[in-house]
């Protein structure tokens, strides 16, 4: 007979200790180990069965690894910190004494930790590291616009904006920044840096207040150990591509506005390179002095083919649209306009430039922006593109050239169009040179990889919505596909009924579509029978109309035999992938349902019919 | 204000001692002279001078200017008045003799002589008591403790020898009266020699403010007074050594020893192991290539999950589409924070400079920090594949033809359920019986009805003979089985069925007296009735199922209640029934003889038992885990069992296996009424409450590797539910693959392939 088994001797038992008692093992105050959890990256786990890892008691407690629990018990930094409680009570001792000195050399030798350790631990990989600064990059561009305060030493705010500028100023020279969202929230952005994506949320530069709820504490040891990482990450980053890390600051300019500009790339061989001209040299670089009047005409070359061909197509599926247009070109030449065949082959090596040329979008313009657009958000977007960028003194210092400037091609306007009645006629050609577009022009530009006609975004027009370049999950509703996706299929259904022997409506255009919306969506519904009042027809064929929509579509569910076939099927599974089966089927569903009934196709429906 | 007044007064007064630091002398002398009993002599007398005044402050004498000119005065005047004015001569012991007036007021006229201003103060008159020094305290009865005279009327006796009366005292009324009365008595003291309260003088208060204010209460004590030098200072050097001893070698040789510690020391740091003072550490961070270094072998631990990313509905400018309309705004303000699908309402503006600060930024940060160091993360394999490649991949049904797959007739009975039916062994005829006492028999192929037999009470079940040589049915009904013959048989049959059913010689009774009694009716030729009839001992109930054997000799029934389970089985040729259990665990639903083997499957509520009739013991009890059994059929082969219950379970046994079902299938919505295998096509149906009828293909292999293989093939529909009844019995054609159904609706049906 073997020996008898003791309770809590192994399995979960073992494997899992509560906070409490990890605290206590640890020896640590609750907030130092909660420091620790932070630092170390370690978090409570969830064991099968609650009750087996907490001996026998269901009490609500969370739970940790042993393992994690022991590797914590030797960890440097809580020593450091032990250390640091004992420094804590000599140094208050001495002050309460008055021992000034002894308490002045106690405060030199105020033991430090550093977390080098933890990040290599952390992040055996760099790759593994740059998977991660997602929330690091968020939460450093978050406190380098808060301002400071007693709870937030000013030294930290200044770390965190060089740590940001400095991100910028990587993702500049890399040109790998792919994606730019609008948001309510603030700036999301995404690049590819060593093949990962990035991405990072930058709020809307207003001053930011800590509400009372948070925890600043715990957002402390948060940057603290971001800070750590994103130091050592863009070390890596910039000496990889032969930079000097730091890059060296310039506190004149910086102290006049500059922002990033403050800051100046170094290469390893100690060639100082400012950022801004290193721009227009690359513009030189294609052999010959571009000048303003090259870009307008390159520019003017590429609207005519665009307004030739996607004048009906929606602006946020271009991609679709142009490869649509191309076709439609190769089967039916244009014989009208000579001036856009001569320009297709512009317009079409633009539509088939490959993704990782769009880096350079905004290499043949300047840019000059308004006063009252963000000049943070768009000297980044647009250096990182290519751009060239302009700004007047009151935004900061540091511009490159000014508003007189004639390379000048689009200025990035947000206010409404006013009236100039006193404009001097070298100004009003000035004005007519260049392109004035709304902020949203060049961030729909970026997401859709090409240049886009700048007529929708002019100043002082309504915007076509701005959409997530990040996409929705899949079988979400697609607002770019319009009214067309919502109603399939429809000139077959128009010719059957024709088959049918009914007396097509030649009248009612647009009203076709209707009932085949209507079915289920009380909302809809009501849209139609609104639009089929406007449109003319009387209630009794629009009725008619409605049910015989109605007919053919529930004719097809009962008609399909592979569907019951396979609900026969489903007879033959095991439970267990019944249940599986099951659960699948109801969170596809539940997805669709969420699309459906979020209102969002009678919604779309009534806009349009109205 | 006074104490301040006070500290001033103290600086002042260090100016003055400084200017008449040289009259040191004579105020030790003045000091020496104030003795006790003077000082009181004198105040006494003075009862009624200057002294009255201290308490109240001239404002006007506290300018430094004034006091310096009294100084200056006091000076001057001192030369003159010194002499003879001792006694009240302090200017230098007290600075405030400005304000005290200890002297009478000056007069300041203009001189005759040289036209200045002057002051004059006013003769003294040297009365008698004009000087303190000579007057005497008037008790001369010295220094001797007073209390001697407490309880006499005098207090002592004056230098004449006479009783100096004591003075009347009045009680504390008056005490506390003169108190108030008097302006000085906060500044007069008890004397106990005189026995009644004298005020003090001048003296006695600067002392006791002195000592209040923590000076030395000598006015004349000068702590600050210049040293004398006797030996040292010019013309006064000691020159002459104390000690005639030669001066040490150690005073000028560098010590040797001290060398060696001081260069121990400098090693010790030129080697680095002396650190002067801690480097500091200029920053907490500095960066080096981290990564350059091959890492630890252990894994890396999981990355965190990313945060979703935003969708279109978070633009500043979504489409129209995506805007919240006031109910849904109104629903999601009113949820819990952590209930919302999402923590943001979509919000369009025009333009990106119109767009605010949003308020939960910090809030939201701080959440997803919450959640990378407090929520506990489980890993969870996300199955990546499309939910229909779940579904098991069986033959189409199309390949597995025939089976019926539609309604070909409907024969109706006139109204009530029809319970049961039973088609004949050639396939041409069934037979159907409801609840009203009908039993019908129509033809399956025309769905003509040929002949109908009315009985009492319900029909239970209807079985038709497995037998082919003979041609008979049998009828269940309360408490009694019928013997029928159909109409319009051949001869040959016929007779061989009546000479079965009627013999001529009955067969020897059983020694036993059965319950059962089998009783040929005397009509028997008739078709109209029944030629044989068992009667069921009484209150047996209904016959809800008859099982035959297949050579068609025996059949059993299982009634409702009877004793000993209601099982009988029963024999044609010998008239003789039998009960084959004298004591049954449970309630019997069902029995069915095995089609090969002597063997007999009796079906309780839960279980399923197997019994070995010839050897006459339990084989196996089968557990399906079934509530409640409510069917079961053998397959021709005998090998499988198909048990079907109230709780829309059916299940599969494999009899040379387990006794826990191969499969277990649920797709019925409501209970199993009836399962029925074809005897001779690879199918079996179930038919079920729901009202439909499910054809399942039932292939079963000889090898005992091959398990069977089940493929639903067919849901038939048609039959009405009735009282939430649907589909009562199904039966098989024995040739064709077609199925007959009775349903509650009062339907009987063919279904065709």
């Amino acid at each position: 007979m073997g020996r008898l088994k003791q309770k809590g001797k192994a399995g979960a038992a073992k494997a899992y200790v509560t906070r409490s008692s990890a605290v206590k093992k640890l020896q640590c105050s609750l907030a130092d180990f909660r420091r620790l959890c932070i630092l170390k990256g370690i978090f409570p786990r969830e064991p099968r069965s609650r009750k087996r890892a907490n001996k026998g008691s269901s009490a609500p407690t969370s739970f940790y690894y042993a393992k994690d629990i022991a590797y914590l018990a030797h960890e440097p930094v809580l020593q450091r910190l032990r250390d640091h409680k004992a420094f804590a009570k000599k140094l208050s001792r001495a002050l309460g004494r008055g021992e000034w000195s002894s308490a002045k050399s106690l405060e030199d030798n105020k033991p430090i930790y550093r977390l080098d350790h933890i990040i290599k631990e952390r992040y055996p990989t760099f790759i593994d590291a740059v998977r991660d600064i997602d929330d690091a990059l968020s939460m450093i561009f978050l406190f380098a616009s808060l301002p400071s305060s007693s709870r937030l030493p000013l030294e930290i705010i200044q770390n965190c904006s060089r740590l940001s500028a400095e991100w910028q100023l990587y993702v500049m020279e890399k040109r790998c920044l792919r994606k730019i969202f609008l948001s309510i929230k603030g700036v999301y952005y995404q690049a590819e840096v060593m093949d990962q994506t990035v991405t990072w949320l930058i709020p809307y530069q207003f001053t930011q207040y800590i509400p009372a709820d948070v925890d600043v504490r715990v957002m402390l040891t948060f940057l603290e150990l971001y800070q750590t990482l994103l130091g050592f990450v863009f070390f890596k980053l910039y000496t990889d591509i032969g930079l000097v890390y730091p890059p060296p600051l310039d506190t004149e300019k910086d102290d006049g506005g500059a922002g990033i500009g403050a800051f100046s790339l170094q290469d390893a061989n100690n060639r100082i390179t400012a950022f801004g001209p290193r721009k227009t040299n690359t513009v030189d670089v294609d052999g010959r002095k571009v000048s303003g009047k090259d870009v307008r005409q390159t520019i003017k070359s590429i609207d005519v083919s665009s307004v030739a061909h996607d004048a009906d197509i929606d602006m946020a599926n271009i991609e679709e649209a142009a490869n649509e247009v191309e076709e439609e070109f190769v089967v039916h030449p244009s014989t009208s306009d000579i001036q856009t065949s001569a320009s297709l082959p512009t317009f079409k090596s633009l539509a088939t430039l490959p993704t990782s040329l769009s880096t350079d979008l905004f290499s043949p313009f300047s840019f000059y922006l308004s006063r009252e657009t963000p000049r943070v958000i768009f000297e980044f977007i647009v250096r990182s593109f290519g751009g060239r960028i302009g700004w007047p003194a009151s935004s900061g210092s540091g511009s490159p050239f000014d508003e007189a400037d004639d390379s000048i091609t689009h200025v990035i306007i947000d206010r409404p169009i006013i009236e100039r009645p006193n404009e001097t006629l070298e100004e009003r050609q000035r004005r007519l040179k260049r392109k004035f577009v709304q902020p949203q022009w060049i961030v729909d530009c970026i997401n859709a990889g090409k240049i886009l006609l700048e007529d929708m975004y002019a100043q002082g027009h309504s915007l076509p919505p701005h959409l997530s370049p990040f996409g929705e999950y899949e079988g979400a509703y697609d607002p770019s596909a319009g009214f067309t996706k919502i109603f399939p299929a429809q000139e077959s259904s128009e010719s059957e009924q024709d088959v049918d022997g009914h007396d097509a409506e030649g009248g009612s255009t647009g009203l076709e579509d209707v009932p085949n919306i209507a079915m289920d969506d009380p909302v809809a519904l009501r849209a139609a029978e609104l639009a089929a009042e406007a449109a003319g027809v009387d209630y009794g064929a629009f009725e008619e109309k409605l049910n015989k929509s109605q007919r053919k579509l529930k004719k097809p569910v009962v008609n399909s035999f592979d569907d019951g076939e396979k609900d026969m099927n489903k007879m033959m599974m095991s439970n267990r992938q019944k249940k599986l089966y099951e659960k699948m089927k109801y969170s596809q569903g539940k997805r669709e349902n969420e699309v459906q009934s979020s209102g969002i196709f009678a919604k779309t429906a009534h806009i349009f019919l109205l | 204000m006074a104490t301040k007044d006070y500290s001033k007064n103290n600086k002042k007064r260090k100016q003055a001692t400084e200017n008449i630091s040289t009259e040191v002398p004579t105020e030790y002398a003045n000091l020496e002279m104030l003795s006790d009993e003077e000082a009181l002599g004198d105040d006494a007398i003075s009862d009624d001078g200057h002294v009255d005044k201290f308490p109240g402050i001239d404002i006007k004498s506290d300018s430094e200017e004034e006091y310096s000119e009294v100084a200056d005065d006091e000076v001057e005047d001192d030369s003159d008045e010194e002499d003879n004015e001792d006694g009240e001569d302090d200017s230098n012991f007290d600075s405030d003799d400005s304000e005290l007036h200890v002297f009478p007021k000056p007069k300041t006229i203009t001189s005759k002589i040289t036209g200045q201003q002057k002051r004059v103060y006013p003769e003294i008159d040297p009365h008698y008591d004009s000087d303190s020094s000579t007057e005497d305290a008037p008790n001369r009865v010295g220094d001797i403790p007073m209390h001697w005279y407490d309880d006499l009327p005098h207090v002592g006796y004056n230098i004449d020898g006479k009783k100096i009366l004591r003075p009347a005292r009045g009680d504390e009324l008056d005490k506390f009266l003169q108190t108030v009365e008097d302006p000085s008595a906060w500044t007069s003291a008890f004397d106990k020699n005189a026995q009644m309260d004298k005020p003090l003088t001048t003296e006695e208060l600067d002392i006791i403010r002195r000592l209040y204010v923590n000076e030395v209460p000598d006015a004349n004590y000068d702590p600050y007074e210049p040293m004398t030098e006797w030996f040292t200072g010019k013309g006064k050097e000691e020159i002459m050594p104390l000690s005639a001893a030669p001066e040490p070698k150690r005073r000028w040789i560098p010590s040797k020893w001290e060398k060696q510690k001081v260069m121990k020391i400098v090693r010790a740091i030129r080697q680095g192991h002396i650190i002067s003072s801690k480097p500091k550490t200029t920053s907490k961070y500095s960066f080096y290539s981290i990564w350059s270094e091959p890492s630890t072998s252990h894994p890396p631990p999981l990355p965190a999950p990313k945060p979703r990313l935003p969708t279109n509905s978070e633009s500043y400018n979504p489409p129209e589409e995506y805007l919240p309309s006031e109910a849904e705004r109104k629903e999601w303000e009113a949820q819990d924070p952590e209930d919302r699908e999402r923590d943001y309402l979509p919000q369009k503006y025009s333009s990106l400079r119109l767009v605010p600060a949003y308020d939960r930024f910090i809030k939201e940060r701080f959440n997803r920090q919450l959640d990378l160091y407090l929520a506990p993360r489980v890993q969870r394999v996300k199955l990546n594949i499309d939910p229909d490649t779940l579904i098991p991949k069986l033959p189409s049904p199309n390949s597995l033809k025939p089976f019926p797959n539609y309604k070909s007739l409907v024969f109706r009975h006139i109204k009530g359920r029809v319970r049961c039916l039973s088609i004949s062994p050639d396939g041409a005829w069934a037979v159907s019986g409801d609840e009203d006492g009908f039993v019908s028999l129509w033809e399956i192929m025309v769905g003509r009805e040929v002949k109908r037999w009315k009985f009492e009470g319900k029909i239970g079940s209807v079985e038709w003979c497995p037998r082919s040589d003979v041609n008979y049915f049998i009828v269940g009904i309360e408490d009694a089985i019928h013997f029928l013959i159909p109409p319009n048989i051949p001869n040959s049959v016929l007779s061989l069925t009546q000479a079965l059913l009627a013999p001529a010689t009955l067969p020897p009774l059983p020694a036993v007296p059965s319950p059962v009694k089998w009783i040929t009716s005397p009509s028997h030729t008739s078709i109209d009735s029944p030629i044989l009839t068992v009667h069921l001992p009484p209150s047996s109930g209904l016959p809800n199922q008859i099982a035959w054997h297949r050579r068609g000799d025996y059949f059993a029934t299982v009634s409702t209640n009877g004793t000993q389970g209601g099982v009988w089985i029963h024999q044609v040729t010998k008239r003789h029934s039998q009960a084959p259990f004298k004591k049954v665990k449970g309630i019997i639903q069902l029995v069915l003889f095995h089609p090969l083997q002597p063997h007999f499957f009796v079906a309780t509520q839960q279980y399923v038992r197997i019994y070995n009739l010839s050897e006459q013991k339990i084989l196996k009890t089968l557990v399906p885990g079934i509530k409640w059994i409510s069917s079961m059929d053998i397959h021709p082969s005998g090998d499988h069992l198909i048990v079907g219950g109230y709780d829309r379970k059916l299940c599969w046994f494999d009899l040379d296996l387990s006794d826990k079902p191969y499969k277990v299938l649920r797709y019925h919505t409501r209970a199993i009424r009836s399962l029925h295998f074809h005897p001779t096509y690879p199918l079996f149906a179930s038919s079920s409450d729901d009202g439909s009828i499910q054809i399942f293909h039932s292939r079963v292999f000889n090898d005992l590797m091959t398990d069977p293989l089940i493929v639903p093939l067919k849901i038939l529909r048609g039959h009405d539910i009735r009282e939430g009844l649907g589909v009562l019995q199904v039966r098989w054609c024995i040739r064709q693959p077609w199925l007959v159904s009775g349903g509650a609706d009062g339907k009987a049906t063919v279904w065709c392939s």
